[in-house]
């Protein structure tokens, strides 16, 4: 049930990568909104969500662009073991690990998304690349972070607070 | 392990993915898709372009950014206009018998199409736009802007949209000429840097200001399609090209119409 609003919501953040980020580029590259909701909810509210709407969101950000359909999907999987890091509480806090991670996840999809360019033929620039697009996206991204972690750290919170708990006596 | 097995099945399944699509199996549902997407693609790029307007007159203090978009439309325009005009001069001139002037070329013929997305990757330059092969929008076709100059070639279509791959993207290629000095050259993409054109020779003529346009060498675009104009030229003497930074005239970050060149038949499209 719940996935009647998540999917409906990762898709939408798909198609404003499309039609609206391209408005506002910072540091000459365009933000990765999907990869940053999805990496943050998988921080947030676990891997397991996640590795639904991994394929949904991104099968569908390929078939809305010019990119082999699966190349986000494939760009998008190291989401899943970087979340591990939730497991791990390296710091109190679990916003600061979360900016790290969409820093990696960014980085990771970059070069699995070059590497799928690589091998369906297309020139590849890879210094280039690494110098204008994947580490000021990296940086990108990771400043977006705050726009949807919170959001999804509160939406959780209120729904944890509203749903009734059932407590089984010993 | 679950874990494992969830990333194993999903890569391979994401594999097959990528080789249907090579093939153009997905290609149906790429249009389905798009016929769904974009309207709503639409409407938010509409959201957000002045929204993007708002922040970059902020950041930029640009309170005149309107009467500078209409004036570099004017600019755009009359270069291309001039282009065109200095291309027939040099045509009807003594060089005349040089050119290799495509006889019994129909007039132009434009197709208008919407641009309704644009290539988020950061590592490509391409617009999607609301026509396709159902409106005779055929791959390797030439795109222009509203004012006449060069935007890019169909590189993908679909029934009802296709994707135009922008003259900046780093695998785009352009046979180009500086029209002052009849230097030829090769206009190319880079990411972020806009355009630039190589294989200049040493001794050629060609200054800040020289204006861009297709050469119509190799017969993949019309000749005197203007592209830009020269920003700075860069080469040390004992190099045997000059290599210039071009500004691309057409507005590629702001495209909201696009002209397809329907009138013209590229030899990649030509050959067998």
């Amino acid at each position: 049930m719940r996935y009647l609003l998540f999917v409906p919501l990762a898709l939408f953040v798909a198609l404003g990568q499309v039609a609206a980020a391209p408005y506002f580029p910072v540091l000459g590259v365009t933000a990765n909104p999907v990869l940053v909701l999805l990496m943050c909810w998988a921080m947030v509210r676990g891997p397991r969500e996640a590795m639904v709407l991994i394929p949904v969101a991104g099968m569908f950000q390929d078939l809305i662009t010019t990119d082999p359909v699966g190349t986000s999907v494939l760009a998008m999987l190291p989401i899943v073991p970087l979340a591990a890091v939730r497991e791990r509480r390296p710091t109190e806090s679990e916003f600061l690990p979360t900016v790290a991670v969409v820093a990696a996840a960014s980085l990771s999809y970059h070069l699995v998304y070059l590497l799928v360019l690589a091998g369906v033929g297309r020139d590849v620039p890879w210094l280039q690349s690494s110098v204008r697009v994947i580490l000021p996206a990296a940086l990108f991204n990771a400043l977006l972070t705050p726009i949807f972690y919170l959001p999804v750290r509160w939406a959780t919170a209120a729904v944890e607070a509203g749903t009734p708990s059932v407590r089984v006596a010993s | 392990m679950r874990t494992l097995v969830w990333l194993v099945a999903i890569s391979l399944v994401a594999l097959l993915a990528i080789v249907l699509s090579q093939q153009g199996a997905l290609d149906p549902l790429r249009n389905l898709t798009l016929t769904v997407a974009s309207p709503i693609a639409h409407g938010l790029g509409r959201a957000a372009e002045p929204v993007a307007d708002f922040l970059d007159r902020q950041v930029h203090r640009q309170d005149l950014e309107e009467e500078n978009r209409q004036l570099r439309q004017q600019v755009e325009a009359l270069t291309a206009e001039i282009a065109r005009l200095r291309q027939e001069g040099f045509l009807s001139g003594e060089l005349a018998n040089l050119a290799q002037v495509e006889e019994g070329r129909p007039g132009d013929s434009f197709l208008v199409a919407r641009v309704i997305a644009k290539d988020p990757s950061n590592l490509k330059e391409a617009v999607a736009i609301d026509r396709g092969s159902d409106d005779g929008v055929a791959e390797g076709q030439v795109v222009m802007s509203e004012g006449g100059s060069l935007v890019g070639v169909v590189s993908k279509v679909l029934n009802d949209f296709a994707w135009v791959t922008l003259v900046t993207d780093p695998n785009s290629n352009v046979n180009a000429m500086v029209l002052e000095s009849r230097t030829e050259g090769v206009v190319s993409g880079s990411l972020h840097d806009g355009l630039s054109m190589d294989l200049i020779p040493q001794e050629a003529d060609v200054k800040p200001g020289s204006t861009v346009a297709t050469s119509g060498l190799g017969g993949n675009f019309p000749e005197a399609l203007l592209i830009g104009q020269v920003v700075s030229v860069r080469g040390e003497p004992q190099d045997i090209f000059k290599k210039a930074e071009v500004k691309p005239a057409a507005s590629l970050s702001r495209l909201e119409h696009v002209l397809v060149l329907t009138s013209f038949r590229p030899v990649r499209l030509a050959s067998p």
